[in-house]
This record gives C-alpha cells, sequence and structure tokens, in this order.
C-alpha cells in the first residue's frame, strides 16, 4: 500500500501540460439554501477578471469565453450573505451555488440534502453564531446543542458525544478529513479535538457516511476548519472567553497568509489556550476538577491549476482532574455514595488550579497531506495522516511520592485514502474511493486491553442522480480488519490472539422536493461494525463503576440497519420552518455487557458485579423535531424535541444509559442593524430533560444501582452583538449557563452516584477578526 | 512529511512489551498470630497471587483457641512483583492516609482492641490484639479504607463506610474458636 502510494503520487506529478484556450463557458444556476428559492438579480464576480454579471430570472449565469485558469467567483444577493467559490476552469463547466439566507445564522438545525454529492443525506449543523456560542466548550458540549446529540460525561470536564443513543466506536468523529482514532471506546475518553479548529460542526447520516467507513452505526461527526485564505493578504482572528464559575478563560487565535509574491502559497498558524479552577455546584465547589489545554496547528497550502496539496499537523494536550469523593474501591462504596446526599467535606471547598490525582492526562498529534488533482474533470484526492495518541491516566495511589500513571496507553494510526470523483454525465455523478489504516497499541502498567497491531483495507463507491424534484442516491462499501494481538504477563505467559473481520455496508437515500418550500428525505443504511478490542479482550476492574469487565474473544460484527425519514417545511415568507426527523435502527449483535449475578469476581476489595460483553439485538427508535417562528419582526421562538425509545429485544427490556427525552423552547430578540451594529441578538433558553424511566429491571443482573435522577429545569441566557471598530469586526457575547443555580444531576454523567451539575456559569466572549 | 511519513509507517512495527507491574496491586492479606504467654506463632492468609481476575484467590478460616489472646500483625504483599513487594510500609509511611477497619460477626466470640495509631492518634491497625472467648463459629470483616483527599482528614470517629475513604481492602474470614 505504501509503494503504491508513493506511486500514484510521482504519476500524479508527472501530468503537468496544459495549453492555453480562451473559449471556456462557464455557467452556473444560484438558489437560495433554505427556501430553495431560484435567486434572480444576484452578483456574480470574477474576482481576478472583474467581471460582473447578474443573473436571470431563473437563477441562472453564464460567462462565455474564459480562458484556463483559476477562478474566485463571488456571489453576493440582498437577502443573503455572499458565498465565494474557487473554480479550476479547464473545460466547459456549470456549478450550482446555494446562498445562505442571512437569517439562517440564526438556525442551527438543518437537515437537507443539498446538491452535490459533499452534503446529501442527513445533516445538522453548528456554524455561525450557533458556533460561536460553544466557544470555550469542549467539542461534546458544542454538539449537544445540535437536537438529538447528548453527552456522556464524567464530571464537567469530560464528555463525548451521543447521537440517537449511540457514542464511542458506534460514531466515527472525522477531524479535518482524518477519521479520529485515540482510545475512543472508553466512556471516560472524551474526544482529542480542539473545537476552535472548526469552523462548522456537522452531524451527518446518510450516504456519505460510507466515505469514513462502513462502521457509522450512530453516525459521522465532521470537524470541518475553513478553507484557507482565498486571496492575497493576511487574516488575524482572535478568540477569548472567561467563565465565572470555574474561573476558567480561554485565549485562541488564528493568523493565515496568502503571499502576494507566491500567491500559490498559503498558510495558517492556529493555537489554544484554556486553563479552568474546581467547578462549583450550587451548593459546594468541588475539589480537583480542574482543567488544562495547550492546542496548536499549523497549515501549510499550495495551489496550482491542476493540483493542490495541504498539509496539516495539530497537536492536541489536556489534563483533566477527576473529583477525588467518586474514586471507589468496590461496590459497597458505591452504594454508600449513593446513600449520601452530598460528597464528605474533605472533597469540597478548594478554590484552585492545581490538578492531583486522581487525573487523566491525553496528548494527540495529527499529520496529514491532502493532495487534489484535476485531469479531465476528473478528481483525485489522495489523502495521508498519522496519528499519534498517548493517555496516561493516574489513579489514587498509597504512595504520594509515586509520579506513575496506573493506566498508560500509547495508539498509533496511519490512514491512506485515495478517492475518485468523476465528471457529472446525463444527471449522475459518482464518487469511489480506497482506504487502509494501520494501527499499534501498546500499554504499560495496569492491563486493560493488550498490544494489538490491525490492519484494515477498505473501498467504497457512490452514485448520486438527480433530475428536476428528484434526487436518489446509493453507495455500497467493504472493509476488512485484521488484528493481532499479544499480552505479556509478568510470570511470561503469553496470551495472543487473532480476529479477522468482514464489514459491509450500503446506504440509499431518495429526497424529493413536492413544491418549493417543502422537502421529504428517505434514508435506508445498513452499517456494519466490527468488535473493538477492548470488547474482545478487556479484562479488569472498571473503577468508575465498580464492577469487573470481562471482553468475550467470540464476538461477531454488529449489524445495523436504520430507517431516516424527513421531512423539512419553510414557510415562502420564511416565517416559519418545521423540520422532523424519525428514525428506527434495528441492531443484530448489538454488543453490550450484560451483568453476571451469579459470578462475581472475588478479590481482595471484596466482590466485584461481573459485567461480561454479550451480543444481543437492539431496537432505537426515536424522532427529533424543530420549529422555528418568528413571532414579530424582532422575535424568534425556536422550539426542539427530541425522543428516544431503546430497547433490547431478546430480554424484552429497556437498554441501559441512554438519553432522557428533552424538550428546549428558545425566545430569541434580534437587534436591528444599523451602521454600527452588524449583528447583534439576546436570547433566553428553557431546557425541560425529562426523568429517564425507561431502564433495564434487574430480573437479568443489575446493570443500574441508583434510580435515574429526576426531571430538571434549565435556564440559559445567550447573547452577542458584532459592530465595526476601524472596518474590524469585533463580536462580543454573553451567555448564562443554569441561570437560577438549580441543583440537578444528568443521568448520562457518571458523576451523578455522587456529585450535583455545575451551577450557574456565566461566561462573557470576545472575538476580534482583523 | 509525506516522505517521512511513509518512511515511518515502515518502521513502526513495535515488539510487545511485557506487562509492567502495577505497583498498586495488592495480592495477599497475611495475619501473624503471637499468642500472649508464650506458644508458637502462626499466620492465616488471603492469597490472590494472580491479583484480580484469573484463578480465584485461596482462603484460609482463622482456628483460635478459646480463652486466649493474640497480638496480630497484619502484612500486605503483592506477589506479581519479583521480588514480592510488602506494601504494609508504604502503608505505616502514609499512615495518615490510611485505616485498617476489624468487624467481627455477633456470635463470633472475638473481640479486637489495642489497634496501632498513626502520627495524629488516629487509630491505624496494622497492629491489634485479638480476644478469643469461648468456642463458637463466626466471621470477621478486615477493611483498609483510603482518604484520597487533600488534607485526608481521618478522624477517630470515622465509620468503616464514611464518604471521606475508599476501599483498598475488603476480607471476610470465616473464624473458629475451639
Amino acid at each position: 500500500m505504501k509503494i503504491l502510494s508513493v506511486f500514484i503520487l510521482v504519476l500524479f506529478f508527472a501530468f503537468s501540460g496544459f495549453s492555453q484556450s480562451c473559449q471556456i463557458r462557464l455557467s452556473g444556476h444560484i438558489e437560495d439554501a433554505d427556501t430553495k428559492e431560484k435567486l434572480q438579480v444576484a452578483t456574480v464576480r470574477i474576482s481576478e477578471l472583474n467581471m460582473v454579471i447578474v443573473t436571470d430570472t431563473k437563477g441562472d449565469f453564464v460567462f462565455p469565453d474564459l480562458c484556463k485558469g483559476n477562478y474566485t467567483l463571488v456571489v453576493t444577493h440582498v437577502n443573503c450573505d455572499p458565498v465565494e467559490q474557487k473554480i479550476i476552469l479547464e473545460k466547459d463547466y456549470h456549478t450550482d451555488i446555494v446562498l445562505p439566507h442571512s437569517r439562517k445564522v440564526l438556525g442551527d438545525v438543518v437537515i437537507e440534502a443539498q446538491k452535490g454529492i459533499p452534503n446529501s443525506g442527513f445533516k445538522k449543523q453548528l456554524s455561525g453564531r450557533s458556533i460561536d456560542e460553544t466557544r470555550g466548550m469542549s467539542l461534546a458540549e458544542a454538539l449537544s446543542k445540535l437536537n438529538g446529540v447528548t453527552m456522556l460525561q464524567n464530571g464537567s470536564n469530560v464528555s463525548k458525544p451521543v447521537i440517537h443513543g449511540l457514542h464511542g466506536s458506534r460514531i466515527l468523529t472525522i477531524n479535518n478529513g482524518v477519521r479520529q482514532e485515540g482510545q475512543q471506546w472508553g466512556n471516560e475518553h472524551a474526544p482529542e479535538i480542539d473545537p476552535f479548529i472548526a469552523e462548522k460542526l456537522e452531524v451527518i447520516k446518510g450516504v456519505d457516511e460510507l466515505r469514513y467507513g462502513s462502521d457509522a452505526i450512530g453516525g459521522v461527526v465532521l470537524v470541518e476548519p475553513r478553507a484557507l485564505i482565498s486571496k492575497p493578504g493576511h487574516h488575524l482572528e482572535f478568540n477569548s472567553a472567561f467563565f465565572t464559575n470555574n474561573r476558567q478563560f480561554v485565549l485562541s487565535a488564528l493568523f493565515e497568509q496568502q503571499l502576494k509574491k507566491q500567491p500559490a502559497f498559503r498558510y495558517r498558524i492556529q493555537g489554544t489556550y484554556k486553563k479552568g479552577a474546581n467547578v462549583s455546584t450550587p451548593e459546594y465547589r468541588l475539589n480537583n476538577t480542574g482543567n488544562e489545554e495547550k492546542n496548536y496547528s499549523l497549515t501549510l497550502g499550495w495551489k496550482k491549476q491542476q493540483w493542490n496539496t495541504e498539509l496539516f499537523h495539530s497537536h492536541f494536550e489536556t489534563t483533566v482532574g477527576i473529583f477525588p469523593g467518586s474514586h471507589i474501591g468496590n461496590i459497597s462504596d458505591l452504594l454508600s455514595a449513593i446513600e449520601a446526599p452530598k460528597p464528605s467535606d474533605v472533597f469540597l471547598g478548594q478554590q484552585a488550579y492545581r490538578i492531583g490525582r486522581p487525573s487523566q492526562k491525553v496528548n494527540h498529534d495529527l499529520f496529514k497531506s491532502k493532495t487534489v488533482f484535476f485531469t479531465n474533470q476528473h478528481k483525485f484526492s489522495l489523502l495521508l495522516a498519522g496519528q499519534f495518541n498517548q493517555r496516561k491516566e493516574f489513579d489514587v495511589v498509597r504512595n504520594a511520592a509515586n509520579t506513575n500513571p496506573q493506566l498508560d496507553l500509547n495508539i498509533s494510526t496511519y490512514t491512506e485514502d485515495l478517492s475518485l470523483e468523476l465528471p457529472k454525465k446525463k444527471n449522475l455523478t459518482g464518487t469511489a474511493g480506497i482506504s487502509a489504516v494501520q494501527q499499534f497499541n501498546d500499554y504499560r502498567g495496569r492491563y486493560f486491553i493488550p498490544n494489538y497491531q490491525s490492519n484494515a483495507v477498505g473501498a467504497y463507491f457512490i452514485e448520486k442522480w438527480s433530475k428536476h424534484d428528484w434526487e436518489w442516491q446509493a453507495g455500497i462499501r467493504y472493509d476488512h480488519k485484521g488484528i493481532n494481538t499479544t499480552r505479556l504477563k509478568s510470570n511470561g505467559d503469553t496470551i495472543n490472539n487473532q480476529f479477522q473481520f468482514s464489514t459491509f455496508a450500503g446506504s440509499f437515500n431518495v429526497m424529493y422536493k413536492p413544491v418549493d418550500e417543502c422537502k421529504i428525505n428517505m434514508n435506508l443504511s445498513l452499517s456494519s461494525r466490527a468488535p473493538y478490542v477492548n470488547e474482545l479482550l478487556c479484562d479488569g476492574i472498571h473503577h468508575g463503576t465498580a464492577t469487573y469487565e470481562k471482553g468475550d474473544v467470540g464476538l461477531k460484527p454488529e449489524r445495523s440497519l436504520s430507517l431516516n425519514t424527513g421531512a423539512h417545511f419553510v414557510h415562502h415568507d420564511s416565517w416559519l420552518e418545521l423540520d422532523f426527523l424519525a428514525y428506527v435502527n434495528v441492531i443484530r449483535n448489538f454488543i453490550y455487557q450484560q451483568p453476571m449475578p451469579d459470578n462475581p469476581v472475588l478479590t481482595i476489595a471484596g466482590a466485584f458485579p461481573l459485567m461480561s460483553y454479550q451480543q444481543t439485538d437492539a431496537l432505537l427508535s426515536g424522532f427529533d423535531f424543530t420549529a422555528k417562528c418568528s413571532l414579530s419582526k424582532n422575535v424568534d421562538l425556536n422550539t426542539k424535541l427530541s425522543y428516544l425509545d431503546a430497547r433490547n429485544t431478546k430480554t424484552n427490556d429497556w437498554l441501559v444509559l441512554m438519553p432522557a427525552n428533552r424538550i428546549s423552547n428558545e425566545f430569541v430578540y434580534l437587534l436591528k442593524k444599523n451602521k454600527k451594529i452588524q449583528d447583534g441578538y439576546l436570547s433566553l433558553e428553557c431546557m425541560n430533560v425529562m426523568q429517564q424511566k425507561n431502564i433495564p429491571g434487574s430480573m437479568n443482573g443489575k446493570q443500574d444501582y441508583k434510580v435515574p435522577p429526576p426531571a430538571y429545569f434549565l435556564l440559559n441566557v445567550n447573547s452577542s452583538v458584532a459592530f465595526l471598530v476601524h472596518k474590524n469586526r469585533v463580536t462580543i457575547g454573553f451567555s448564562v449557563r443554569n441561570l437560577l443555580n438549580r441543583s440537578y444531576r444528568d443521568y448520562m454523567n457518571t458523576m451523578r452516584y455522587f456529585t450535583d451539575e455545575m451551577g450557574r456559569n456565566v461566561c462573557i466572549r470576545l472575538k476580534c477578526q482583523l | 512529511m509525506i516522505v517521512l511519513m511513509i518512511a515511518s509507517l515502515s518502521s513502526c512495527k513495535k515488539d510487545a512489551v511485557p506487562e509492567t507491574n502495577d505497583e498498586e496491586v495488592i495480592t495477599t492479606m497475611k495475619l501473624t498470630f503471637v499468642p500472649v504467654g508464650g506458644s508458637a506463632s502462626f499466620t492465616y492468609q488471603f492469597d490472590d497471587s494472580d491479583g484480580p481476575g484469573g484463578n480465584a484467590p485461596m482462603q484460609d478460616s482463622i482456628v483460635l483457641s478459646s480463652s486466649t489472646s493474640y497480638v496480630v500483625t497484619l502484612q500486605l504483599l503483592n506477589k506479581t512483583t519479583n521480588p514480592v513487594t510488602d506494601l504494609t510500609t508504604e502503608i505505616q509511611t502514609e499512615s495518615d492516609a490510611h485505616r485498617f477497619y476489624y468487624e467481627p460477626s455477633v456470635g463470633s466470640n472475638l473481640t479486637v482492641s489495642q489497634l496501632d495509631n498513626d502520627d495524629n492518634g488516629v487509630p491505624l491497625g496494622i497492629n491489634g490484639t485479638w480476644s478469643a472467648s469461648t468456642a463458637a463459629t463466626g466471621t470477621i470483616k478486615i477493611t483498609l479504607r483510603h482518604y484520597p483527599g487533600t488534607p485526608p482528614g481521618k478522624e477517630t470517629s470515622d465509620p468503616v463506610n464514611s464518604t471521606k475513604s475508599a476501599t483498598d481492602v475488603e476480607v471476610i474470614f470465616n473464624t473458629i474458636v475451639q
């Protein structure tokens, strides 16, 4: 594979002959992204040539007689935010451009099947205002603003996203085009990504999942940086935030430049520093709950007529304190913690940034190169990436002089992806790709998962057909993964295992737009996920839950068949926007932890309940509903409702740890724009999270020892105002989470056994763009 | 960078590293009984020499003579290391963050008293005196609690299930007084 990659690279560099001809026709069609309305009188400018054309009544435009070259199209319309598009012109070319409605900056949830393969299927997106509101938060916290996405937490500093009840290895996270590979199997392992890298966060389901793997049973999270600067000059952006609850401050800066003398070359440097002290609940402050993050990234881009290449490196480094009052030694400790109304005073009341044991320290480095070649309207992309992840967990130890981590995992992952986009022919477009992944894991200290090497190869093909009101898409993917594991015990014994898994995925999507205001989307997807090494071979005490977890080498891949149906409606005056998504996900061989009440594991710390990885059949079904309604010229109401049922169909029982149903209403007051104020709003959000009542019974062994916490209600405030200072855009934001300072606990937080959630948290944000 | 990455691909095959020993593992609790009045000492133990999981632990029943007192010394060992580590000294050093509790069952006719103290005068319990009265069978639960707080905040009045501390060791022995 490596040799092949090099060969292809060399081959592509050999393609460099080109000639000049100036009879190329560039045509296009402009639509409103929300309403799908054809936009007439939109201005289309080619910045390099300073040519301007206005669209006709059908929203179409044509530039005849252009020369070959790289062009930047700038499209502006009175109702919309301007859009820039880069075009590499070699032949006659047609482009469809959608303009985001300027009001859309307020919308954070869009489910749409846009034109073009990149955005097909089901998509929920966080960008613009909605991502600005999350600056300073973790990736999962930011994503949980999307309807249908929740969080699985271990205290306030460790959180991972949950999509429609599924998390961990059932969700793929794509960081700047690269599939994130760390120790994502653990419930206490948060994704190792600096959210400031992203301009956009998206959750997708459907045919496009196949580009990334056959195992996206829960969906795919895309962390998308913005494109590199596209005109000579430089751009500087500075973000900062301060949170009062834990005195957390965040500083992030980004600088990018395109050189005038060497316009093909662009670069960007970006860095983030974050530090927070101990977190306070409404009634008490929790010791050792600080956090620190040091991240940076560097992007270099080289763009020529027929090819462009991008090199990217990012470093993520975090240290997170874990509340010491959650340190439990066995099941009787867990039961006494559950009995206690609040943690002992010895773990409370310190206001400090210092992080001691227990804690986690995680580093993640990513190196990536992506090269794109254009020949005869074919687009080849070659992506090579290396990821190096180190996780160290520091437990409470008997000897204070001990500085060693108790769990120490190192995983290196190398990825090679080659994809080909075929030109559009008779309403058909196609994409095909092959990929390979090599992974090496080793551990020191306590055993939880073995050393392993894995090799995976995969191939996919996606075809899209669109005409008039219909769009059809279909895709298939096949992956094969081989895993060799080694556990070399201290007495010299070796335990070796070998596994081979083949997984297949297919997806079919149909979108129909009966009228401009309405869109219906339906998707049927088959995904399969090979068992992870922890599910096969973990063997040890899980301290957070006081259980003994044991893997099973006989596990088979999980297979999921999911049906998603979506409907989207926007009134032509856009005073009302409705969005509905219903899903049914049938998962065969669903891997879960089954309590084995008859076989407790006796250790010197007492008897631990045994949880064994087993397979069952699961049925997850639910819906997300979003409504956006203008109550008056300046006031909007946004409603989000999400509902989920998760069943173990073999035992005819509920599945454990599934997010509770929730509804939120947000009133938004929009400030009038004037010369000074570019954009401004004030919003009040009322969030209701129900009690999770659908929990497994104890007839098959106890899955949990505490009744899920009661329902809770939170009030949150968000506001921001943007204005120009010497032509530079400055945005000041102010928000309050848990305005009423309510004490509550959340079922999806492991700390629910021990402590309340964070109390009132006021945040001030400043963003400058120079 | 691409070349570097490809080069590193071919060089990244690593040999498996043997499991290094987890210094936090406790495999064995050993109790040494010295009868008051001079007869020979003897030991009883709970032994899980491969650590949690794997083979099941071996556990003695504690057999004592009626109307006798014993000076008992407790030892904790980690047998997964070579040589075996004695963890009792570590606990002695961090005595203000550790405490052993002895809970004989009702009707076992055992009492445990005169536990040794830490530097602050709060019971530690590495040494103590066990007194057996008349013949009976029962159990005794021995618990080691660890205080993770800084400062630990250990006090004489702390119950065995205090939320200040967590369990490092919890062993129940069957007892026979004859």
